[in-house]
C-alpha cells in the first residue's frame, strides 16, 4: 500500500506541476480553453491525491495525519480542494492559476520530509486528533485561498484595466465578498480545530490550555482573522486593508505550521 | 458628564474591539517569542543583563499570568459584555421586525427588479419559502417572504461563547487543584490535602511487536483512610482515557523507571523503600549521606568515550547509574548491577526488584464545563454568521399591475445581488450600494 501511495504521490505532483503550468499560460495565452484544462487536470490530480491519502492510511492503519510529511500532503490537499471549489463556483479561473504555485510549493515542502511510517506514542491516539487535524486541514486551505484571493486583490490594484482581467478577475467588491467568503470559511474550521485539540489536550495531558507555542500561535491565527471580520465591517476598511489583513494572517498560519516547531518547541514538537 | 459618555461609548465600541484584539495578538505573540518560567540569570545568559531586567520587570518570563494580560483580557471581556447588552434589544426588535412585512414595504429593497413576470416563481428559485400575501399602506398587493433570521444571532452568540469561554479558563485557573502521584503497583498515597488515598492496583505498559509502547494503563482505587473499603472506588486509566472518581480526574500522565532500595547498617536490616530513578534517598540515620539515582538501563553496555547505555528494552543485564553524597558533596558515580551489594562506610546498599512506576495526575477543574460551554457556543455563533444568511424578499404590485421584487441581504453583498438579478427576471432597477 505504501509503496502505492508512493507512485501515487510522485503522479499527483507531476499533475499539480502541468495544471500549474496551463493556468500560467491560460494568463499568458489569453484562451479559456486552455483554462479548461488546467481546471480538469487539478481536478484528477486532487482525485488521486485523495486515493493516495486513502492508501496511506490503510498502509499505515491509521488517519495519515500524525507527522510532518502527512500533514504536509494533506495540507496541500486542503488547500487544492479549497480552492478548486471557489475556482468552480464562482468562475474564477485565475485564483487557480495564483494558488496553483501555492499547492506546489506545498506538495513539495512534504516531499522533503521523511515519509516513514512510525508507529504512534500513546498520547497520539485519540479519535480527537482525527477532527483535530482534519478540521486544521481545511481551515488551512481556506486561509490559504484567502491569502491568495489577498495577493490578486493588491495586485489587481497596480495593474492597468484590459479587457482580460476585467473579464477573468471579478471587481474589488466581488473579490472582498469571496475573500470574506475563504475567510469565514477558514475561522470557522479553525475554531473547530482548536476546540477539538483542547479536548483532546485535556485527555491526553490533564490540561485543556497550557499556552504552548502552538498553541498560542493558532490563537494568534484566530485573533488575526477575528480582527479582519471587524475592520471588513467599517466602512472603508474593506478591500485593500482587508487584503493585507488576509496575506498576513497566511503569513501566522504558515509561521504556526513550520515555525512554531523549528524555532520554538513544546510538546507539539512531533506534528 | 460628557467625557464619561464618551468613555462608556468607546468601551462599548468595535473600535476599542478591534485594539484590543490587535494588542492581545501582540502579547501572545511576545509570550510565546519569550521562554517562559526561567530565572533572572537563565535571560541574562541567554540575552543581556538589560534584556533580563526588562524581561523580569514587564512579567515577559509568565506573560499569561502577567497583571496586564490580565488586564487586557479584563477589557477585553468589558467590551464583548457591554457591546453584547447594548446591542440587545435592538437585535430582539430587530428579529421581530424582519419576520414582518410591514416594515420592508415601506422601503426599497437593497436590490431590486422592475417588471418581473412571475414573482411567485421568483421567490422560489431565490429557494425563499411560500410568500404571505399582505398589502402595502396604499392598499397595493404584496408578497412577502423572510428566512434564516437566526442568523442575525450569529455574533451576538459568538461574543456570549468567548465571554463564556475566557469566564471559565479564568475560573478554573483561579480555582483548579492539581496533585501528582507516582508509585508501583501496590503503593498506597495520599493525594495532597484532599484526604483521599489512591492506591496503584497495577500498572501495565503494553507493547507493540517492535517494542514501541502502544499504551500505558493503571489501574487505581481512591478510598477514604478513615471510612477503608467502604469508601472504595476503582477505576482503569491510560494515556487519553482518564477517570473520575470522587469529583477528582485521574489522567495516566507519564512512567518511567523504580527500584526497590534496601539498606543494611553493619549488617542489620535498617531501611527499605522504593525509589524512582531521578528521585534521592537520604540515609535513616544520616541524612547527610544520600544516594541519588540518576538513570537505569535495563540491558546495561558501557562503551569508552560514550557512556553508558542501554543494548535493547529487555531487562538482559539490570544497572543503575547512582551517585552518592555526603554533606552534599559529590563521593562518587557508578553503576550498580541489580542485586549487587554496594557499601559506603558502615552501610550496605542494595537494588532490587526493579521496576517501571506510574506518574499519575489528578486534578479538579470546576470550570471546565463553562469553558467548553463557550467553545461551543463560539463555533454555533460563527456557523449562525457565516452560513446562516438572512435574507428578504417582497414583491409589490406597481399602479399598472406589474410586479416589482426587492431584495435585502446583507451579508450576501454582490453575490446575492448576482443571484437576485438571474432570479427575478425581470429589469434591474436601481440598486443602492451595499453596506
Ligand atoms: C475574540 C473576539 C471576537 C470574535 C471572535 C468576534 C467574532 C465576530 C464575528 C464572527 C462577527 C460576525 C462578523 C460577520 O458576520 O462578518 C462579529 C461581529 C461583530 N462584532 Fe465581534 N468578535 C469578537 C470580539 C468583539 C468585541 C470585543 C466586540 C465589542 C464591541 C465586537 C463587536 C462586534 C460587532 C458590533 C459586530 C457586528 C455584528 C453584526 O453585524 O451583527 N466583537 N464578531
Amino acid at each position: 500500500m505504501l509503496q502505492v501511495e508512493n507512485t501515487q504521490f510522485t503522479i499527483v505532483m507531476l499533475l499539480y506541476f502541468a495544471s500549474m503550468l496551463l493556468y500560467f499560460a491560460f494568463i499568458a495565452v489569453k484562451k479559456d480553453g486552455v483554462a479548461k484544462v488546467a481546471v480538469g487536470l487539478q481536478i484528477a490530480g486532487l482525485a488521486l491525491h485523495t486515493a493516495a491519502l486513502i492508501c496511506r492510511g490503510i498502509g499505515a492503519g491509521r488517519l495519515p495525519l500524525t507527522n510532518q510529511y502527512e500533514f504536509a500532503t494533506s495540507f496541500a490537499w486542503g488547500l487544492c480542494l479549497v480552492s478548486l471549489i471557489f475556482v468552480l463556483k464562482f468562475k474564477f479561473p485565475v485564483l487557480g492559476a495564483f494558488s496553483a504555485p501555492v499547492v506546489f510549493l506545498i506538495i513539495g515542502y512534504a516531499a522533503m520530509q521523511s515519509k516513514e511510517v512510525k508507529n504512534l506514542m500513546p498520547a497520539l491516539r485519540s479519535n480527537w486528533l482525527g477532527f483535530h487535524v482534519s478540521t486544521a486541514i481545511i481551515a488551512y486551505g481556506a486561509f490559504g485561498v484567502s491569502f491568495v484571493l489577498g495577493v490578486i486583490f493588491l495586485l489587481r490594484q497596480r495593474m492597468r484595466d484590459s479587457g482580460f482581467l476585467d473579464q477573468h478577475i471579478p471587481k474589488r467588491e466581488k473579490l472582498d465578498v469571496i475573500a470574506y467568503r475563504s475567510v469565514s470559511l477558514g475561522l470557522l474550521f479553525l475554531t473547530f480545530t482548536i476546540v477539538t485539540g483542547a479536548i483532546w489536550a485535556e485527555r491526553a495531558w490533564g490540561s485543556y490550555w497550557s499556552w504552548d507555542p502552538k498553541e498560542t500561535w493558532s490563537l494568534v491565527t484566530w485573533i488575526i482573522y477575528a480582527a479582519y471580520l471587524h475592520l471588513r465591517l467599517r466602512r472603508g476598511w474593506e478591500g485593500r486593508a482587508a487584503a493585507i489583513f488576509a496575506v498576513i494572517g497566511f503569513v501566522c498560519v504558515i509561521f504556526t505550521y513550520i515555525g512554531v516547531n523549528t524555532f520554538l518547541p513544546g510538546i507539539h514538537s512531533y506534528a | 458628564m460628557k467625557a464619561i459618555k464618551k468613555t462608556w461609548k468607546f468601551l462599548c465600541s468595535m473600535r476599542f474591539a478591534i485594539i484590543l484584539l490587535v494588542v492581545l495578538a501582540i502579547a501572545c505573540s511576545v509570550g510565546s517569542l519569550v521562554t517562559q518560567g526561567q530565572s533572572y540569570d537563565w535571560y541574562a545568559q541567554r540575552y543581556s543583563e538589560r534584556t533580563a531586567g526588562l524581561i523580569v520587570a514587564l512579567g515577559l518570563d509568565d506573560a499569561f499570568h502577567s497583571i496586564w494580560f490580565i488586564v487586557i483580557t479584563a477589557f477585553l471581556c468589558l467590551n464583548l459584555l457591554l457591546c453584547n447588552l447594548t446591542r440587545l434589544p435592538q437585535l430582539i426588535r430587530r428579529t421581530q421586525a424582519e419576520g414582518k412585512p410591514d416594515g420592508a414595504l415601506r422601503t426599497q429593497g437593497d436590490v431590486t427588479s422592475e417588471r418581473v413576470p412571475d414573482p411567485e416563481a421568483a421567490f422560489a428559485r431565490l429557494r425563499m419559502p411560500r410568500p404571505e400575501p399582505c398589502k402595502t399602506e396604499d392598499g397595493r398587493k404584496a408578497l412577502f417572504s423572510s428566512k434564516h433570521r437566526a442568523g442575525l444571532w450569529g455574533a451576538w452568540v459568538c461574543h456570549l461563547g468567548i465571554l463564556l469561554l475566557i469566564l471559565g479558563f479564568g475560573l478554573g485557573q483561579m480555582t483548579q487543584k492539581q496533585y501528582t502521584v507516582y508509585g508501583v503497583p501496590g503503593d498506597a498515597k495520599p493525594i495532597g490535602d484532599t484526604g483521599w488515598m489512591l492506591e496503584i492496583d497495577d500498572f501495565t505498559i503494553g507493547l507493540r511487536e517492535d517494542a514501541t509502547v502502544e499504551q500505558y494503563t493503571a489501574a487505581i482505587s481512591v478510598y477514604s483512610p478513615e471510612g477503608g473499603d467502604a469508601t472504595r472506588e476503582s477505576a482503569e486509566i491510560s494515556v487519553n482515557h482518564p477517570a473520575t472518581l470522587k469529583g477528582l480526574k485521574f489522567y495516566q500522565n507519564s512512567t518511567g523507571w523504580a527500584t526497590r532500595v534496601n539498606v543494611l547498617k553493619d549488617g542489620a536490616p535498617l531501611q527499605d523503600a522504593v525509589v524512582c530513578a531521578g528521585d534521592f534517598l537520604p540515609v535513616a540515620d544520616k541524612p547527610d549521606l544520600v544516594v541519588y539515582l540518576n538513570a537505569f538501563y535495563p540491558d546495561y553496555v558501557l562503551t569508552p568515550g560514550v557512556g553508558p547505555s542501554t543494548a535493547s528494552a529487555d531487562m538482559n543485564n539490570p544497572a543503575w547509574l547512582y551517585s552518592v553524597y555526603y554533606q552534599g558533596r559529590l563521593l562518587g558515580m557508578n553503576a550498580l548491577m541489580d542485586g549487587e551489594e554496594l557499601t559506603v562506610d558502615e552501610y550496605t546498599f542494595t537494588f532490587t526488584d526493579t521496576q517501571n512506576f506510574t506518574l499519575i495526575q489528578i486534578k479538579e477543574d470546576h470550570f471546565a464545563w463553562l469553558a467548553l460551554l463557550g467553545g461551543i457556543a463560539t463555533m454555533l455563533g460563527l456557523l449562525l454568521a457565516f452560513y446562516v444568511q438572512p435574507a428578504r424578499v417582497w414583491a409589490v404590485q406597481e399602479t399598472d399591475g406589474s410586479w416589482t421584487l426587492h431584495g435585502a441581504c446583507r451579508k450576501g453583498g454582490t453575490i446575492f445581488r448576482e443571484k437576485f438579478a438571474q432570479a427575478a427576471g425581470g429589469r434591474e432597477g436601481t440598486a443602492e450600494e451595499e453596506p
